[in-house]
């Protein structure tokens, strides 16, 4: 860096997400204690280690090959061509975006004196990971083993949510070009599909014991400790705060970007360069918030754990669109999206003998699901780029904003890179007798030997007199 | 293994070079090591997991024994 101006840019874009990734840290403290605080008693421990275990997990494979995914399959591969190499190849070449610069043997994967952004970008992308195999965490409590979970985890955090960032929500992605896919504060690439997996393995994982009368009545368990319920809720939506932010470029120039000769317009922009503002994605933030709070009081009347989930369900249903949206459409939309998913919630549930312990999801796959579809019609007509738009299915430009489009995409986000994956890893590792812990452990409690221990410690240490 | 010894040489260069961890060009190595570090530890922790588990299992406690185990320090 050798001009003042252009450093202060770069420096300020690294310090801008290395802000939202400490931002982003509490979301997964949240998750961690709205968990524990879920889980019963005799589980507590097991449960805060299966969350915790993610981390490390997540990081290491986010780092082989997660973040690779991400910069290689913006073409399909096979389904539309890049606007950088015209290729529809995996994207492994030499230009400026290729997945060859983040291997993870590449020197740009490391401290370089060259790179100031990709680190703390990757950083950013990692905890969006983090959060998609920490909401299937919430789903499977009690009953799944750390070692399953694990590679759930693995699959959903550095796998299967990176292809669908990679399709849907990059600026060269083949769903924006296809399908005009829009997606801008992860309604769907996050939330859709790691709702969508959590389902998928707990048709196979099976409930929790005692869930369901003989008669196959629904009935309710805990949450153990509310008020630990609410703190990680509250966590979890500081958290969000850093997470738009992360979605969101800080500063840019798009008149040479857009190739419009002699024109300068620096401007905030949303994941795929297209312009929005901090300020009134934050205004779009507290409305739909505001908004899943209201109906979730008011469907659930009055239940505190769905008033607070619901206002999780509101800002993840508007999120698609909350770079366009207005605030009182951001807010109607979370209305929606919480009845969707309360509803849903109750009637899979006694349909399907689902037990989903925290509702995840419901808040974030069906809620996501039915923000994008809304998102389709109340955006039809924007472009999905700034690069160039052009007609639907062509491919080789973009198509613009619609419904269809939208749809399709929310189906490719829940059922065909969440649901499919999740039922089918589940099946594997149930076949291989590893995805559920046995019935007579469940019934004594994952920590009944950890208790017991502290118990006879507890003794041994009251009845000494030295 | 130092990639920098003299930081005004280096930044003076032509060309400065950005890579400065140590050991540069061991990379491909580095990685070998974390993919080994990284399966190890699924698989010891995947035994460990089951023989805890299953010696458990086979104790038969009830749903409310654990509440014998309440410890309050």
């Amino acid at each position: 860096m050798t001009d003042e101006l252009g450093a202060l840019t770069t420096v300020f874009t690294e310090f801008y997400y290395w802000i939202t990734v400490v931002l982003m840290f509490l979301i997964h403290v949240g998750f961690c204690m709205y968990e524990v605080g879920a889980s019963r008693y005799k589980h507590h421990q097991h449960t805060l280690m299966k969350n915790t275990m993610l981390i490390p997990l997540v990081t290491i494979t986010w780092f082989l090959f997660g973040w690779w995914i991400y910069w290689a399959f913006p073409t399909g591969p096979g389904l539309a061509p890049s606007i950088m190499n015209e290729s529809a190849a995996l994207i492994t070449d030499d230009s400026a975006f290729s997945a060859k610069w983040y291997v993870p043997s590449s020197d740009l994967m490391a401290v370089n004196l060259g790179d100031h952004i990709s680190g703390v970008f990757w950083a950013a992308f990692l905890l969006f990971s983090w959060t998609a195999a920490s909401i299937v965490s919430g789903a499977v409590i009690e009953r799944i083993t750390t070692f399953a979970f694990g590679i759930l985890a693995i699959a959903i955090g550095s796998v299967f949510w990176t292809i669908d960032a990679a399709w849907g929500w990059h600026f060269d992605g083949w769903m924006l070009k296809i399908l005009g896919y829009h997606d801008a504060y992860a309604s769907g690439v996050i939330h859709a599909v790691a709702g969508g997996f959590a389902l998928g393995i707990l048709c196979v994982l099976g409930p929790r014991i005692g869930k369901f009368s003989s008669t196959g009545e629904p009935r309710n368990i805990g949450p153990r400790n509310p008020w630990l319920v609410t703190i990680g809720l509250f966590l979890i939506y500081t958290g969000f705060w850093g997470f738009y932010a992360a979605c969101n470029i800080p500063i840019f120039d798009l008149g040479p970007e857009y190739g419009m000769e002699g024109v300068t317009y620096f401007t905030a922009t949303n994941i795929y360069v297209t312009p929005t503002t901090l300020s009134g994605i934050t205004m779009n933030f507290l409305m739909s918030l505001s908004g899943g709070l209201l109906v979730g009081y008011l469907i659930s009347k009055g239940d505190p754990f769905w008033t607070y989930s619901s206002g999780l369900a509101g800002i993840i249903c508007a999120s698609a669109g909350n770079d366009l949206y207005h605030p009182i459409q951001s807010m109607i939309i979370a209305m929606i999206g919480v009845v969707v998913a309360y509803k849903m919630h109750y009637w899979v549930e006694r349909k399907f003998k689902i037990d989903d312990a925290v509702g995840a999801v419901a808040v974030h796959g069906y809620a996501g699901v039915a923000g994008l579809i809304i998102c389709g019609f109340v955006l039809n007509g924007y472009p999905s780029s700034g690069y160039s738009v052009g007609s639907m299915w062509v491919g080789t430009d973009y198509a613009p904003i619609n419904p269809l489009g939208m749809f399709i995409g929310a189906i490719i986000m829940f059922f065909v890179l969440g649901f499919l994956p999740g039922w089918i890893l589940a099946k594997i590792l149930h076949g291989m007798g590893k995805l559920r812990i046995p019935r007579e452990v469940e019934i004594a409690g994952l920590d009944y030997d950890i208790m017991e221990a502290s118990r006879d410690d507890e003794k041994s240490v009251a009845s000494s007199t030295r | 293994m130092a990639t920098v010894t003299n930081w005004i040489d280096h930044l003076s260069a032509k060309e400065v070079q950005g890579a400065v961890y140590p050991g540069v060009g061991t990379e491909g190595i580095l990685v070998l090591i974390a993919l080994v570090l990284w399966i190890g530890w699924h698989v010891i922790c995947n035994m460990q997991e089951t023989s805890k588990l299953e010696k458990l299992a086979r104790k038969r406690h009830g749903a409310s024994d654990y509440k014998n185990n309440i410890s309050d320090w």
